[in-house]
């Protein structure tokens, strides 16, 4: 009997421990509407170890730290798998919780236009774009095409003659970033051949001539073009970028063709953040993009700053979706 | 700089007082890694990423390379000792491994698999050191239609894998073939056989087939066997002393298999998983004693253990010289070199010959040390047979659980660990062979990629197989090595109808 008591006594006190814990997190916007984070805050990076959201994820929360621009800890947890899915839908099962972010690019975009993921965009709250990345259009060294005119005059002639291929599906990001660019040349995008090569082979029929072009982030074009392997016919971005190499890729405006694609990297929390939340962290993203120490985070990945505020972030989420659903849905892939 | 030169200044990396003592860290956190059933050198190469921010990138690199490649030679221990792979590469291991261990001659077959492991390391860095500028040629000579050759060539074998009954290792085969298949398609980005369950977009993680399948079916014989006290039939652990004629009989597929490795690994793609299976079958092959194999035989164990070794290393040939990442340990070694600021590629070994030969000498080292680590220890690993075995199924279920959830920490593996389990012990019953199952997994997600990729590039001509000499040589090898088995069995049986 006594034992019986102790036992619902100590189940009472934490129960009114866990009370204590979950209000102290939910009242944190305080009167004066102002929100603090009071315990860890758990950013997701829906993908493996060394990738592109890892790294994103992984640097932000560092420089965060290492600045104080955010006192409270951030530790990065991986949820693979699903291309994003799975991670999505962890981060979406903690609605209203202010202490849980993550990382995200275009899939998260793609994925869900795919039919691959039940959560897309709006299904969360936008705090911070970060930096931009651009895709780049590459081919052999000894190839035949000079820019993307002469590959695009090819495809409009004879498009089985060209095969394309990228890492990432059909219907996402390598894929799209090239269906939109050579629709934009008048290339008729239902007739571009794309071949996915998800176990690191992509570049590799590059270079021996299997495919023609490689569809790719420009990241992933320097050290062969620096190395004479491959040339890169355009790239994606809006103007000239800077750095090395990185200044000599013509951009596929330059060449006549109005039309670009840039890969977005942001955070995103789970929805229903609470209002003051999405303030506080949108101000805290702004001053860690114009810290020295990220600009230098930036210039080693070869990273673009692209800084925008959750509103400004959620318009500009709102025109990409729809101008990258009409293309899926005009080349077949639309769900 | 030449070669030489360049291997001093890898030397001098390699040989500093920080050099010995990472490769050394390395080389033991792998070895310890390997030996965890499940746990694999990715993880451990990850958890790395963030504690080595800020170190001098050489001998960082150098200690995640060690890692590696000793996890590699750490997990034959448990695929010896428990049937249970340490890693995905050392699943052919357990084919011949166990059933030595089982034989009470586990002492011995845990020093045949550190030797061979020991030659096909050092064979292959040596390759390694003399051909890596060369080699990246062979790493991108492989096109969609040479892969399909390829994996084709290596289906041919799932026959020579199975002992008794052609007709179920071909149904464990297809069964296989349908679960690779599970997952989006990386062609058409449409889900196959996922019914709408996330989880299953990826498709199955090769450690949940393999550990099912070995691990978990093992531990349920175990159960229902549970005569014996311990695991191995015969309580000692066997000398760990090698006759002249084991070594003898080793020195045959350990030569071969060092350089067939070697090549395997220097193809994006393959790695060590395939590459230990490809020397095993070849061995079987060749081998004057094919049904010795799978029953304990020296040259089955020798094979793969030399060849995944020497596979991982090949795996640094397209990473180091062009930047490529051939398998999923090293995208994350590209992750981690590209957050220590350094780019690999064609111009590592002139930017950084540091790094470059660093790493490459530092892989002798690491050799020697596994193998004087190892050893020694063997004696100590090899009383894990003699636990009481309540308490060694209990550990191996364990194990195998933390090594499926560390995968993508999802609780939905966890069960498909035990489908696979159930699936397995079922096949055990019934006497279906898993080594074809495995084999159809492994091979069949990249061949089939492979040959649509290919039809995407010939616009449906079949021809694009033929036309180039490197897919037709390849498709000779494997109609050639299912047309004479078929032919000398016709012809004996003409002799013998004749001579009745």
């Amino acid at each position: 009997m006594k034992k019986t008591i102790f036992a619902s006594v100590l189940t009472v006190s934490a129960l009114a421990f866990a009370g204590c814990g979950s209000e102290d997190a939910s009242n944190t916007a305080g009167e004066d509407g102002n929100f603090e984070p009071s315990k860890t805050i758990e950013v997701v990076a829906p993908a493996g170890s060394g990738g592109g959201w890892d790294t994103t994820a992984r640097e932000v929360a560092r420089v965060f730290g290492e600045t104080e621009i955010i006192d409270e800890n951030m530790t990065v947890i991986n949820r693979e798998g699903g291309g994003g899915a799975i991670g999505w839908a962890y981060v979406h099962a903690k609605e209203g919780d202010a202490h849980s972010m993550f990382v995200a690019s275009p899939p998260l975009m793609f994925v869900p236009l795919n039919g691959q993921s039940e959560h897309g965009h709006e299904d969360f709250t936008p705090l911070a774009n970060m930096i931009a990345d651009y895709g780049a259009f590459a081919v052999r060294e000894d190839s035949e095409f000079e820019d993307l005119n002469d590959l695009f005059d090819q495809m409009k002639d004879d498009p089985e003659s060209i095969t394309v291929i990228g890492t990432s599906a059909p219907g996402s990001m390598d894929h799209m970033q090239f269906v939109r660019i050579a629709k934009a040349a008048g290339v008729d995008p239902t007739k571009i051949k794309y071949v996915s090569d998800q176990e690191g082979g992509a570049l590799t029929a590059v270079l021996n001539g299997s495919v023609d072009v490689f569809s790719t982030g420009v990241g992933e074009t320097i050290e062969q073009v620096r190395a004479g392997n491959i040339k890169v016919l355009g790239v994606t971005a809006e103007e000239r970028m800077e750095g090395e190499v990185l200044s000599e890729f013509p951009t596929a405006i330059e060449q006549g063709i109005d039309e670009s694609f840039v890969n977005w990297r942001g955070f995103f929390g789970p929805p229903g953040m609470d209002e003051a939340a999405v303030d506080y962290y949108e101000a805290k993203f702004q001053e860690l993009s114009e810290s020295e120490e990220f600009a230098e985070v930036r210039e080693k990945y070869g990273w673009n700053e692209m800084y925008m505020d959750s509103e400004e972030y959620s318009e500009f989420l709102e025109g990409e979706k729809e101008e990258i659903a009409a293309l899926l849905e005009e080349i077949g892939l639309g769900q | 700089m030449d070669a030489f030169q360049g291997l001093l200044t890898g030397f001098q990396v390699a040989l500093s007082l920080e050099g010995i003592m990472f490769v050394l860290i390395g080389v033991i956190v792998g070895t310890l890694i390997g030996m965890m059933p499940g746990l694999g050198p990715i993880s451990a190469i990850a958890i790395m990423i963030p504690i080595t921010y800020g170190m001098d990138p050489a001998p960082a690199l150098v200690m995640m390379a060690g890692v590696y490649y000793g996890a590699v030679f750490g997990g034959s221990t448990s695929s010896i000792l428990l049937n249970a792979p340490g890693i995905s590469g050392t699943v052919a291991t357990a084919f011949d491994g166990y059933p030595m261990a089982q034989q009470g001659k586990a002492g011995k077959a845990l020093a045949i698999a550190a030797i061979s492991s020991f030659i096909g390391g050092t064979v292959s860095v040596v390759l390694l050191m003399l051909l890596a500028p060369a080699l990246s040629s062979v790493a991108i000579s492989f096109g969609p239609p040479a892969y399909f050759a390829l994996m084709f060539m290596g289906l041919t074998a799932i026959s020579s894998l199975s002992e008794g009954s052609t007709i179920k290792a071909m149904i464990a085969a297809v069964a296989g073939f349908m679960v690779v298949t599970i997952g989006i398609d990386p062609q058409t980005g449409t889900q196959r056989f996922t019914f709408g369950n996330v989880n299953l977009f990826d498709g199955f993680d090769f450690l949940i087939i393999a550990l099912g399948l070995f691990a978990v079916a093992e531990v349920c014989m175990l159960i229902l066997n549970r005569k014996n006290r311990s695991l191995s039939d015969d309580q000692k652990l066997g000398s760990l002393k090698l006759s002249k004629a084991d070594l003898k009989e080793m020195s045959g597929p350990v030569s071969r298999q060092s350089f067939v490795g070697f090549l395997l690994g220097v193809l994006p793609g393959a790695g060590a998983t395939i590459a230990s299976f490809i020397s095993y079958i070849f061995e079987k092959r060749i081998a004057k004693n094919p049904e010795e194999f799978g029953k304990g035989s020296i040259k089955g164990l020798a094979a793969p253990e030399s060849s995944n070794n020497a596979a991982t290393s090949g795996a640094f040939v397209p990473l180091l010289s062009l930047g490529i990442p051939g398998s999923g340990t090293t995208a994350v070694m590209l992750g981690a070199f590209l957050v220590l600021g350094v780019q690999p590629g064609p111009l590592l070994m002139t930017d950084r010959p540091e790094i470059f030969w660093g790493i490459i000498a530092s892989m002798y080292l690491g050799n020697v040390f596994l193998l004087i680590l190892n050893l020694p220890l063997i004696p100590y690993l090899a009383k894990i047979l003699s636990i009481p075995r309540p308490l060694l199924i209990s550990l191996v279920i364990m194990f195998s659980l933390i090594g499926v959830y560390s995968i993508s920490f999802n609780v939905f593996d966890l069960y498909m660990l035990l489908v696979f389990g159930a699936l397995g012990f079922a096949m055990r019953i019934f006497s279906f062979p898993a080594p074809p199952f495995i084999l159809a997994f492994i091979l069949g997600g990249m061949m089939e990629q492979a040959f649509r990729q290919s039809m995407t590039i010939s616009n449906g001509s079949l021809s694009i197989f033929v036309d180039t000499p490197l897919p037709l040589s390849l498709l000779l090898v494997a109609l050639i090595s299912l047309l004479v088995p078929a032919f000398l069995k016709w012809r004996s049986n003409r002799l013998a109808y004749k001579q009745r």
